[in-house]
C-alpha cells in the first residue's frame, strides 16, 4: 500500500475501506465438522442428486432440510485438506503464560502433544513424557496463536499489482455469490510476515465496496500450495457486508445505491429474496420427505399411484449464501463505522432473523458499546487509525477499552493491513494502555483475548483454538518478552503443535515462491524480513 | 463541571486542561524541567537531567541545576524528556479527511487539465485549526513538514515547516522543500516508464536552469507550453541547490539514478520511501543523501520493493546515512503520533536507541536547514520539548507535557472531547449532545 503513488493514494484509502472488509455473522454453527461427511445419498435418484454430496451438515442441524435422497447443494465443495505437520511432544516451561481464557500463569508450563494442548499449569505441575522436546522459556511469554479476524492476505497480496488485485468483485452492489477462497493466492509473502508476528489463523475477507461482498474464508497460517490446504477444518463461512460510505461511493453513479437509505433498501430487498429462497428449499425438503414416506422412492413401487419426486428449486449462488446466513450457518461480518448505522443493522438482523457476528472497523463502537453488548455483537477495531474518510472521523484511542468495559462485551483488535497483521500485539497494547489512562483496569491476560479468544469466538472456531486450554489445537507463540511492548518479537510459533517459525533458525522460516531466486535478496527474506 | 461526569478521572482531565490554558498565558517566563531522563539528541543521555527554558529558548541543560527563582518548576523525576517530535514529511495542515475532496488539499489532480505542480505552495492551503494538529501535538509532535502530495503531477509543490501550536504564526519555514514522485509512481506520470520519468525530470531541471539564468530571454523565446513558468520559477530554488528536493523513490536502480542526478545538477536531495536504500547505503552516505523511511515496510509491495526489510533503518544508520521516519503514503497525516512506534520497531530491529531519537528530532531539523534552531535540547535552541510518562518509543507511553517554543501546549483535542462525552453512556437529564464542549 505504500508507495504506489498518488493515484494510489486514492486506491489505498479506498483500500482502507475497500480492503476493509466486512464481516459475518453469528450463526450457530456450522462448526460441527463431523456432520459434514454424511453423504447426501449415494442411493438417491441420479436425476435428483447434486454430484457432490459432501456436506449435509444441515441435515443433522435441522430436520427440515435433511430429507435423505433429496438434492442438497454442497455446503463445502472446496473442502479443507489441511493437515497439521508432524510434531513430537513439546514442553514449554518457565514462561509467563497468558492463556487467552483470562488467566495469567507466572512461571508456567504448557505441554503440546499430538498437535493439541495436553496440559497447562504451574511449571512444576506439568510433566513431560519421555522424549519430549523441552524449551526453557524462563523470562519469555507464551500466548495462544494470534488471530486476525480481518485480513486481505492472499486476495490483496504482495506484489500489489492490477494482476493480483483480487479482493473486491466491485461490479455490483450485491456480490454475495463470490467466495474469497477463489481469490486467495497462497503464495502471498504477507502470510510469512504475519507468521513472524505470531499469526496462526485469520479470516480473509472480500473488500467493502459492496453491500454484500461475498463469503470469507478462515485459514490456518501454514504455507501451502493450495488454499484448500490452508482452510481451517470445520470453520464456518462468513459473509462480508458493508455499511455506509463505500457502497454508495462505488455504486452511486452506477445505478445505486447512492445513499445510506438506498443501502438499506438493497439489503432488505436481498434478505426478502433470501427468505423466499430459503423457504423454497425448506418446502422442497419437506415435500420430498413426505414423498419419500409414501414409499414412492422405492424401486419396486408400482407404476400406478407412484408420484414423481418433488423437483428441487434451481440453485442461486447469491441467495444460497444469504440463506446460509438466515439458517445460522454463515456469520455476518459487517464493515460499519458509524454508531447509528450499527444499531440500525442490528435491527435489520432482527427483522430478518439473523445475527451480526462482528462489526468491523467499528470506529464509533464506543458510542453504542451498550447496544453491542446487549445484542452480543463483537466489534473489531483498530487501535488508533482514523480520519481517512468522514465516517472514520470520530475515532478515540479508548474505543476498544470502552467496548471491553461493558459486561458481556466482545472487543477485537483487527488489522485490515498486511503491515498491521504483523504486530497485532502492539495494536492491542496501545488500546490497552489507552484504557489504563481513563482508569480502566485491563491486565495483559485480558487484552490478549482481543487478538485470540474473541476473534476465535466471532469466527466460530473458539472450540478449536484461541485459548491455551487442554484439548485445543496447539497454536502457541513464544515471545521474547511481554508481548505488549514495541520491542517484543515472536520467537517461535507453533501451529497444531508443529513449530512453523523459529526466529533463530532460517530452516524454520518460510519463503514464498515469489521471493526466492531473486538476485541479491539473500540479505533479506524469510518470515522475519 | 457536568454533574453527570463524576468520576475522578474526569476531574483529572479537566484540571490538565486548566493548567494548559494557564501555561499559554505565561509564555514569556521561565520554566525549569527538573530531574528527568533527558535525551538531548545532542550527546549523552542525562540521567536526572534538568532543562531551563526562558522566553521560549533553552538556556541551561545539565544535571543538578538550580531552578531560577520564580521559575515554573516541573518535576520530571521518573519521566523521560526529549526534543519534540519533528515529522519530516506529511500532508498535515492540508488534509482533514483523506477521501473527502472538499477536506483534502494535499494532492492536486491533473485529470481535469490542471497544469501546475512545482509551483504549488503548501502555505496557501494551510489550515492551522485542523484537528489533526491538536491530536498529533498531544502525541508529542511539535514540528512537521507540511507537504503537498504529488497528486497526479511529477512535482507536488513546495512544503513548509510548521510548528504544531496551531497558532496564527505557526509557519516556521515556508518553501522548505520541493516534492517529486519518481520510481513506479513517477513512471505512471511520465508515459509509463522510469525512462520517461527521469527524462522528464531532467527536462524540468534544464528548463528551470535556463529560466533562472535569464528569465527575460527565456520568456521571449519559443518554448514548450507544458512547462509552466510558475513551475520553472519554483524549481529555481531546487536547481540553485538551496531547496531540498524530496523524491519518492524505492528501488535500488532509481536510487542510483538519483545519486547521479544530484551530482550532475548539484542538488540537495532527500529520499522518501527508500525501501531498497540499504542496498545503496554507502553511496548514499557519501553523497550526503538522507532517507525518510517507513521502518515497518518489509513487503515486496511492488517489484521495486523486493529488497524491503525491517533492517533498512539500522543498516542505513550504520553506514552513516541520516534517516527519519514517516507514515507512508496512504496513511494520510492523521497519525504522525505513531512515528515513535515506528522508531521503536526500528530499535527492535537493531537501530541504536539514540539514533532513533535523532531520527525523530534533530535529523529532520537538519534536512530542512533548521538544526541551528530546532531538533535537540541544547543551549539557544527553541524549546520544543516533550515530557513522556515512560520510554517514548514504547507503545504504552504517551506525552504528559508538550512545549513548543517554550510554551506549554494545550493537550485538549477533538478526540479527548469525544471521549469525555461518551465515557459514560447512561441516560442523563439531557442528551449526550449537551455534555462536553461547553
Amino acid at each position: 500500500m505504500r508507495k504506489l503513488g498518488w493515484t494510489a493514494l486514492a486506491v489505498v484509502l479506498l483500500g482502507a475501506c475497500t480492503q476493509e472488509a466486512a464481516e459475518d455473522a453469528a450463526g450457530n454453527g456450522v462448526a460441527d465438522s463431523g456432520a459434514t461427511t454424511d453423504a447426501a445419498g449415494a442411493e438417491a435418484p441420479a436425476t435428483q442428486t447434486v454430484s457432490t454430496p459432501d456436506t449435509v451438515r444441515g441435515a443433522e442441524d435441522s430436520g427440515e432440510h435433511g430429507a435423505e435422497g433429496a438434492v442438497h447443494p454442497p455446503l463445502d465443495p472446496y473442502p479443507s485438506t489441511y493437515e497439521p505437520y508432524a510434531s513430537g511432544a513439546t514442553l514449554i516451561t518457565g514462561a509467563t503464560i497468558l492463556t487467552g481464557a483470562g488467566e495469567r500463569i507466572d512461571n508456567g508450563s504448557v505441554l503440546l502433544e499430538g498437535g493439541k494442548i495436553s496440559a497447562i499449569g504451574a511449571a512444576g505441575a506439568v510433566d513431560a513424557p519421555a522424549g519430549a522436546n523441552t524449551i526453557d522459556a524462563a523470562g519469555k511469554w507464551v500466548t495462544p496463536g494470534v488471530i486476525d479476524i480481518h485480513s486481505h492476505l492472499g486476495d490483496y497480496p504482495s506484489p500489489s499489482t492490477a494482476s493480483t488485485s483480487d479482493g473486491n468483485e466491485a461490479t455490483a452492489p450485491n456480490t454475495a455469490e463470490v467466495w474469497t477462497e477463489h481469490s486467495v493466492w497462497p503464495q502471498d509473502a504477507g502470510f510469512t510476515r504475519a507468521l513472524a508476528g505470531g499469526i496462526t489463523s485469520m479470516q480473509v475477507l472480500p473488500g467493502s465496496a459492496n453491500l454484500f461482498g461475498g463469503r470469507s474464508v478462515i485459514l490456518k497460517n501454514v504455507p501451502s500450495r493450495t488454499v484448500q490446504e490452508m482452510k481451517f477444518p470445520g470453520a464456518p463461512y462468513g459473509l462480508k457486508m458493508a455499511c455506509g460510505e463505500n457502497p454508495k461511493r462505488v455504486y452511486g453513479d452506477k445505478g445505486g445505491p447512492s445513499t445510506r437509505m438506498g443501502n438499506f433498501s438493497h439489503y432488505r430487498t436481498a434478505w426478502i429474496e433470501a427468505s423466499d429462497y430459503k423457504k423454497q428449499w425448506d418446502d422442497y425438503w419437506k415435500a420430498y420427505a413426505k414423498w419419500a414416506e409414501k414409499d414412492n422412492a422405492k424401486d419396486d413401487a408400482e407404476d400406478e399411484g407412484a408420484e414423481d419426486a418433488p423437483e428441487a428449486p434451481s440453485r442461486n449462488l447469491k441467495l444460497e449464501t444469504l440463506a446460509g446466513v438466515l439458517r445460522g450457518d454463515i456469520r455476518v461480518n459487517m464493515h460499519c463505522y458509524r454508531a447509528d448505522e450499527m444499531v440500525q443493522v442490528m435491527d435489520m438482523g432482527k427483522e430478518f432473523g439473523y445475527k451480526v457476528s462482528t462489526f468491523h472497523h467499528a470506529i464509533e463502537a464506543y458510542k453504542v458499546a451498550d447496544y453491542l453488548a446487549e445484542n452480543g455483537v463483537c466489534a473489531a477495531m483498530w487501535a488508533d487509525w482514523w480520519g481517512f474518510k468522514l465516517e472514520a472521523y470520530d475515532a478515540v484511542n479508548e474505543n476498544a477499552a470502552l467496548v471491553d468495559a461493558q459486561a458481556n462485551s466482545c472487543a477485537i483488535i483487527h488489522s485490515d493491513s498486511a503491515t498491521g497483521i504483523q504486530r497485532l500485539n502492539q495494536e492491542a497494547a496501545k488500546a490497552m494502555a489507552a484504557g489504563w489512562r481513563i482508569g480502566l483496569e485491563i491486565a495483559p491476560e485480558d487484552a490478549i483475548t482481543w487478538i485470540t479468544a474473541n476473534p476465535a469466538k466471532a469466527m466460530g472456531v473458539l472450540d478449536q483454538t484461541g485459548t491455551l486450554e487442554v484439548g485445543k489445537m496447539a497454536d502457541v507463540v513464544i515471545w521474547n518478552r511481554n508481548p505488549f511492548s514495541v520491542y517484543a518479537k515472536a520467537e517461535q510459533v507453533f501451529i497444531d503443535g508443529a513449530m512453523m517459525y523459529d526466529r533463530s533458525d532460517p530452516k524454520r522460516s518460510p519463503r514464498m515462491d515469489f521471493e526466492i531466486g531473486q538476485q541479491d535478496n539473500q540479505h533479506t527474506g524469510g518470515a522475519g524480513q | 463541571m457536568n454533574a453527570m461526569i463524576n468520576k475522578p478521572i474526569f476531574a483529572a482531565i479537566f484540571s490538565v486542561f486548566a493548567l494548559s490554558a494557564a501555561g499559554n498565558a505565561t509564555a514569556q517566563s521561565t520554566t525549569a524541567i527538573m530531574n528527568g531522563e533527558v535525551h538531548t539528541a545532542a550527546g549523552a543521555v542525562i540521567k536526572n537531567g534538568d532543562v531551563i527554558i526562558r522566553d521560549g529558548v533553552i538556556v541551561q541543560v545539565g544535571a543538578d541545576l538550580i531552578a531560577p527563582t520564580g521559575a515554573r518548576v516541573i518535576d520530571a523525576s521518573g519521566k523521560v524528556v526529549t526534543p519534540g517530535i519533528f515529522a519530516p514529511l506529511s500532508s498535515i495542515g492540508l488534509e482533514e479527511i483523506s477521501l473527502d475532496e472538499e477536506a483534502n488539499d494535499a494532492g492536486p489532480k491533473r485529470g481535469d487539465g490542471f497544469p501546475l505542480g512545482a509551483a504549488l505552495d503548501a502555505v496557501d492551503a494551510y489550515r492551522r485549526t485542523s484537528t489533526l494538529i491538536a491530536i498529533n501535538r498531544a502525541g508529542g509532535v511539535t514540528r512537521a513538514l507540511m507537504a503537498p502530495d504529488p497528486g497526479d503531477s511529477l512535482f507536488g509543490g513546495q512544503g513548509a515547516v510548521i510548528d504544531m501550536s496551531g497558532g496564527v504564526n505557526s509557519v516556521t519555514k515556508p518553501r522548505a522543500a520541493q516534492i517529486a514522485m519518481m520510481g513506479s509512481g513517477g513512471a505512471s506520470r511520465a508515459g509509463g516508464t522510469r525512462m520517461g520519468a527521469w527524462a522528464l525530470m531532467r527536462e524540468y531541471l534544464d528548463e528551470a536552469r535556463s529560466y533562472a539564468a535569464n528569465p527575460n530571454t527565456y520568456i521571449r523565446r519559443n518554448r514548450e507550453e507544458r512547462f509552466a513558468l510558475s513551475d520553472l520559477k519554483a524549481l529555481g530554488a531546487v536547481v540553485s541547490g538551496g531547496q531540498p528536493l524530496i523524491v519518492y523513490i524505492n528501488g535500488e536502480a532509481d536510487i542510483r539514478n538519483l545519486i547521479r542526478l544530484k551530482t550532475e545538477y548539484n542538488l540537495r536531495v532527500i529520499i522518501a520511501g527508500g525501501s531498497e536504500a540499504w542496498r545503496v547505503a554507502k553511496p548514499l552516505a557519501a553523497a550526503d543523501i538522507a532517507v525518510i523511511l517507513d521502518p515497518m515496510a518489509n513487503l515486496p509491495s511492488q517489484f521495486e520493493d523486493l529488497g524491503a526489510t525491517l533492517k533498512n533503518a539500522a543498516r542505513l544508520n550504520a553506514a552513516g546515512v541520516k534517516i527519519a521516519f514517516y507514515n507512508p503514503p496512504g496513511f494520510g497525516a492523521h497519525n504522525l503520533r505513531l512515528l515513535t512506534q515506528q522508531a521503536g520497531n526500528a530499535v527492535a530491529e537493531g537501530l541504536p536507541y539514540e539514533a532513533a531519537i535523532a531520527a525523530l528530532t534533530i535529523n529532520p531539523a537538519e534536512m530542512f536547514g533548521l538544526d541551528r534552531r530546532l531538533g535537540s535540547i541544547e543551549l539557544g535552541k527553541a524549546a520544543d520539548i516533550v515530557i513522556w510518562d515512560g520510554d517514548p518509543l514504547e507503545v504504552t507511553t504517551v506525552p504528559q507535557v508538550v512545549f513548543i517554543n517554550g510554551v506549554r501546549q494545550n493537550m485538549d483535542n477533538r478526540q479527548a472531547a469525544l471521549l469525555s462525552r461518551y465515557r459514560d453512556l447512561s441516560r442523563g437529564a439531557l442528551p449526550l449532545a449537551y455534555r462536553g464542549g461547553e
